[in-house]
Formats: structure tokens, sequence, C-alpha cells
């Protein structure tokens, strides 16, 4: 499966916190998995330019949440911020 | 379930000489007139069982719950100047279905139903601030998920009678997780078929495939 990058892998890593929060019942969804795959998007997520450093803080923010058991729905409200601020024209 | 029977004038006269048989208040019984003629009334008041009893508090409860959801998606809706009406479809212990109709309202919806969806996380934070955390709002805006569901539902039978047919698995379309709930629910009692999913979310599919007979 070809890697994805910027908003496609946000887009990744929303559905699965929907996944859990929806109740698919088809996949191991954990903590650690979605914490695993935000730091995977803070590490595709480079740059000292404003917008990618709302989207790192947004990031940052969305793995404290899922470190700090928040329910699903915060985690993503903060990543749908980041995918905003990512995609915004 | 606790009962006796009242006698009097007027119907409250006798459901009065029942509640004090009783020891009760009205707030609790359920009253049933045996007999009524022009100079007396004979009543049957029932307590309400406690299960009974808690359950029309529960129901009392969900509707308010349903009703401080939905005020809170309109406010929401009227913030963002979206011209809606927001109603409640359904309210039950796993959660409060709210159905946001108006015009031209693609763009609550976004592609595959991903601004729906973002719609429904924030729905969901907001709630959780006023009704505790448990309680789990699904949004559907102009009857979208549903449509969607009953639309997966039928691609699933129609993948299933093709399964049956040539034995070869069908790979569908990537899905959102309620969609493939839908899938596995709609499936999950044919004895023929399975279903699992594969692939990583946003891309994740549902296969259907021949069941194999357990040796």
């Amino acid at each position: 499966m070809p890697r994805r990058r910027g908003p496609g892998q946000i887009r990744a890593v929303i559905g699965l916190v929907n996944s859990a929060a929806d109740g698919a019942g088809d996949e191991d969804v954990t903590p650690s998995r979605i914490a695993a795959s935000i730091r995977a998007c803070l590490d595709e997520i480079e740059g000292a330019s404003p917008p990618r450093r709302r989207v790192r803080a947004y990031l940052l923010e969305a793995l404290d949440a899922v470190h700090d058991g928040m329910p699903a729905d915060h985690v993503a409200m903060l990543l749908y911020a980041a995918l905003g601020v990512l995609t915004e024209p | 379930m606790k009962s006796a029977e009242g006698r009097g004038r007027t119907l409250d006269e006798a459901v009065d000489a029942a509640l004090i048989q009783l020891g009760e208040s009205r707030r609790n019984v359920d009253v049933r007139v045996l007999r009524e003629s022009d100079d007396e009334t004979v009543v049957e008041v029932s307590v309400l069982g406690g299960g009974e009893a808690a359950a029309a508090a529960s129901a009392t409860d969900r509707d308010e719950h349903a009703e401080t959801a939905r005020a809170l998606v309109e406010q929401l809706l009227q913030l963002m100047a979206v011209r809606t009406q927001v109603t409640v479809r359904g309210s039950t212990q796993e959660a409060i279905t709210l159905d946001v109709t108006g015009r031209d309202l693609g763009m609550l919806i976004g592609w595959r139903g991903e601004t729906l969806r973002a719609l429904q996380a924030v729905t969901n934070l907001l709630v959780s601030r006023r009704l505790g955390a448990e309680q789990r709002v699904i949004v559907d805006v102009e009857r979208y998920r549903q449509r969607r569901e009953h639309t997966v539902r039928e691609i699933a039978y129609r993948a299933a009678r093709q399964v049956k047919v040539t034995g070869d698995p069908i790979t569908l379309d990537a899905m959102q997780p309620f969609e493939r709930r839908a899938i596995h629910l709609a499936l999950e009692g044919d004895p023929d078929v399975t279903t699992v999913s594969i692939g990583e979310e946003p891309d994740r599919r549902v296969v259907v495939g021949r069941r194999r007979e357990s040796s």
C-alpha cells in the first residue's frame, strides 16, 4: 500500500478514531495504535511556516488527548482542525 | 404489583380512598375505572413497580437529554449561519438521533459524509459537557446517513447473492465505519456468507465471501 502523506494521512487517523467511536467492530483500534498514527503524521508535517506550525499544534494536542484517555470525538475534532488547516485554500 | 380498590361518589374520591389504603401518592400509580354510576365510582389503583417507575423516569430523562442535544445543534448551526430545522428522530439508551433538514445542506454532508461526521464529533463534544461523556448523539443531515445505511445494506445483499452463485469473494468500495457496520450487521445472520474488512482507513473495505463449512 502506498504511503500516505499530508491530508490523506490525517484522514486515515480520523477514520481510525471514527472506527472506534462508531463501533464498526471489524478493526482492533487501540489508543496506542491511534497515538502511533498521529506520531507518524507529526513526522510527515515538517516546516516552520505558520500553517504547518498550527497543524503540528493540533496534532500534538490530539496526541495528548489520546494519552489522557479523552473521548474519541475529542481526538477526532482536533484532527479535523488539523485537516482543516492543511486543506484550507 | 400492589393494588387496591377505591370507592367514592366521584372519581377523585374513589382514587383518594385507594391511595390512602396503599399509602401512595398519585405520581406513582396507574388508575383503572372498574364501575361508574351516578352515585358511585369504583376504581382499581395499582402502584407502578420500581422497574416501571424507573423506566418512566428514565424515558423522561432521555427526552430531556434529546431536547438538550437538539437545542445545542440548532444553536451551533445558527452560529454557522446555516438555516436549518433540527428535530429528534429517536432517543434510546444507546444514542440520541437528530435530523437536520433544510435547503442546500450538501455542504453539511461533504465528501463521503466527512463534514457530517465532523459535525457529529463536535456535537458529541458539546453534548458530553452538558450530559456526560456516555451520552452518544448521531447527527443525520437530510437523512443522508439513513439513506447510506439503506444503500449499503442493499449492496451487501446483492453481493451476498452473487457470492452464493459464483463462489468468488467480492470486495466492496471503501466505506465509513458506520457503513461497514451496517454491512456486517446485514449479513451476520446469513449462514452462507461471511464478511471481513481489509485495508487501512479511510480505504478500508468489506469483503463478502463464502462461509467455509466447519469440519
